[in-house]
């Protein structure tokens, strides 16, 4: 039985990496213009972004509603290195990195001791104070409301079609990371402190210092999204830090599912074609937006994910019940024939 | 200069302190966070603004039908969306994400409905401004201070003597205990929640004069109104009156003598503060313990 599955498995893995080589090709020649692997490119940052939250509210509980600033500030920091001093990228990002995390330790280490509202108050309150500090900056050293223009990854340039490769590479890196960081010491300790706090305190686990790590490791996904992002779009403005963002974030991980790969990935091709297919309606998208978040909150609190596992789960068990009912009537058959 | 930051710093804290209050009464009764507050603030002042301009009925009149319609929203969101949502036993997460759903809708549908520009709120008093203890203001603002003062005494009154309003408290304070006395948890868990949207509808309503009337205008109140709630004690509807106006002292005082550019950002840095330091507030609110 169990070598049945490895190949399958393989096979699926082989399958998928085709179809992910092929498809940006298809959907070039197909279309025409660049604009769906832009959406590509930018649903695959996103995934980045998002897996850094997961990490943080998914498999540790911490609830973090202003993710966006780390998001934005890895963005500015590797614009701004650039644009000030005239660093080389290779430099910029992980310096953009360094920073965001250094930001989500020091975050850390006083929200660690709050539980779930006050956290998220404080998430918000941090978001909005980077808001403020990127639109107010003292001297206006980050450009103010302008937001700054940012050079491209010169040897991408506005090859989507690189991009998309590129970015690929990241992707897969930061999922093959999520999926031994999980299965690591340091994952389960994450899940035991979202399901019982004082349980895992008990089994010996440095709660604070788990959730520092929880909480820089977050950081530095989603400040190295941002830091690919600026240099994809070229452009970043302290609107991308608003509460908006944030919750954009949130939404594609409750959507697709919390504390899961495809999850993750579901989450945010959903919510990302949903915001492109509803583009058309311009100043009624937002509505709209809100009108289909709320139905699928209050219809579907699983997530799309959730909703799918539960589905499989009802349709294995109504076929393990027909089974049942079928040896049920074979074996009364038989004794009514005896 | 010092009356004139006192007087504003009270009125606008007076408006903080109101929507604080929303903020404490729901988390007393339903032990949830809420995100709509803010933006039923801005529809407070469409509606307002909708009754009193659009309608020309009296001011007093549209200040009436403002707060109960805005009483009747706040009952079937907690109806319809709140209570749907617990007794699907989902996690608390979502609940908050539906009220952040249910602000994008208000301010969207605010915006289909109104546009992107800022309407003007036509002067409600025919003296346009008043001159107390020295202190030169507009009229509308003065009245603002006033009818917040009077709201929350009234609403200390309600609480505190009439037999609903202790009935209120009691099934915030223990759902079980106060069902076990005959107290209907459902209808004052949905009074709250009306009443919570009806103050905010009125402090929109009272913001119009003053500002003028725009899609943005409660959000951003309404999440620097937090952090008034904080101060106070989350939860504890005194603190948060009290909490409120130290906020609007505060701000204004901050924003007159040292700098006005990081205004916004004082309320979130004093949010911060408190719930890093003292996150019980002033009061020592235990807040309910959620793991």
């Amino acid at each position: 039985m169990k070598f049945d599955k490895k190949p399958n498995k393989l096979i699926l893995i082989a399958g998928l990496g085709l179809l992910l080589f092929i498809l940006p090709f298809l959907t070039k020649l197909i279309v025409g213009n660049q604009y769906p692997l832009l959406i590509m490119c930018i649903i695959m940052i996103y995934i980045i972004a998002v897996t850094g939250l997961d990490i943080l509210f998914g498999y540790c509980g911490q609830i973090s509603l202003g993710h966006a600033a780390f998001f934005t500030l890895g963005a500015y920091t590797t614009g701004l290195l650039n644009m000030y001093f005239n660093l080389p990228l290779f430099i910029t990002i992980p310096a953009a990195t360094v920073l965001t995390s250094v930001l989500g330790a020091l975050l850390a280490y006083p929200a660690s001791k709050l539980k779930f509202h006050f956290l998220s108050l404080a998430t918000v309150a941090f978001g909005e104070i980077t808001y403020y500090f990127l639109y107010t900056s003292p001297g206006g050293f980050t450009r103010d409301f302008r937001g700054i223009n940012v050079v491209g990854i010169s040897f991408l340039g506005e090859d989507y079609l690189k991009w998309y490769f590129f970015l690929l590479f990241f992707v897969v890196l930061v999922l093959l990371g999520k999926t031994s960081l999980i299965k690591s010491r340091t994952g389960r300790a994450f899940t035991a402190i979202r399901e019982n706090t004082h349980a895992a305190d008990g089994m010996g686990i440095n709660v604070r210092k788990q959730k520092i790590i929880a909480f820089t490791v977050s950081a530095f996904l989603t400040g190295l999204a941002g830091a690919l992002y600026v240099h994809l779009i070229k452009y970043i403005s302290p609107e991308t830090s608003m509460q908006k963002q944030s919750v954009l974030f949130l939404t594609m991980l409750l959507f697709g599912g919390t504390a899961s790969i495809m999850g993750t990935i579901l989450g945010v091709v959903s919510i990302e074609v949903l915001m492109e297919a509803i583009r058309f309606l311009q100043e009624y998208q937002m509505l709209f937006y809100g009108i289909l978040l709320l139905i699928v909150i209050v219809a579907l609190p699983g997530g799309v994910y959730g909703g799918i596992k539960d589905l499989i789960v009802t349709i294995k068990r109504k076929k393990a019940l027909k089974a049942l009912n079928v040896q049920k009537a074979a074996d009364t058959g038989k004794d009514g024939a005896e | 200069m010092f009356k004139v930051l006192l007087i504003n710093g009270l009125i606008i804290g007076g408006i903080y302190a109101l929507i604080a209050l929303g903020y404490s009464l729901i988390y007393r009764a339903s032990g949830l966070l809420t995100f709509a507050q803010g933006d039923l603030i801005t529809l407070g002042s469409y509606l307002g603004l909708t009754f009193y301009k659009f309608l020309g009925l009296d001011f007093f009149i549209s200040f009436l039908l403002t707060f109960i319609s805005a009483f009747i929203f706040g009952i079937l969101l907690e109806k319809g969306v709140i209570r749907a949502l617990l007794n699907k036993n989902v996690i608390p997460i979502y609940i908050v994400l539906a009220t952040i759903a249910v602000s994008y809708i208000i301010q969207n549908s605010m915006q289909a409905l109104f546009g992107t520009t800022t309407i003007q709120f036509p002067q409600v008093f025919k003296k346009g401004t008043l001159t107390i203890f020295g202190i030169t203001a507009q009229t509308e603002a003065y009245a603002c201070l006033a009818i917040s003062l009077i709201l929350m005494l009234l609403l200390h009154l309600f609480m505190k003597n009439t037999k609903f309003g202790v009935a209120m408290r009691g099934a915030a304070m223990d759902p079980l205990a106060a069902e076990s006395c005959g107290i209907n948890t459902s209808l004052t868990t949905g009074v709250t929640w009306g009443l919570a949207a009806g103050i905010a509808s009125i402090a929109g309503m009272l913001l119009g004069p003053m500002y003028g009337v725009y899609t943005v205008l409660g959000s951003i109140i309404g999440r620097k109104g937090f952090a008034g709630a904080v101060i106070g004690g989350y939860g504890n509807m005194y603190g948060a009156m009290i909490g409120g106006i130290i906020l609007g002292l505060i701000e204004t005082f901050v924003a007159g003598y040292w700098t006005g550019t990081y205004k916004n950002l004082i309320a979130y840095a004093i949010l911060i503060i408190f719930l890093f330091i003292k996150p019980t507030g002033i009061f020592n609110e235990k807040a309910i313990q959620d793991v």
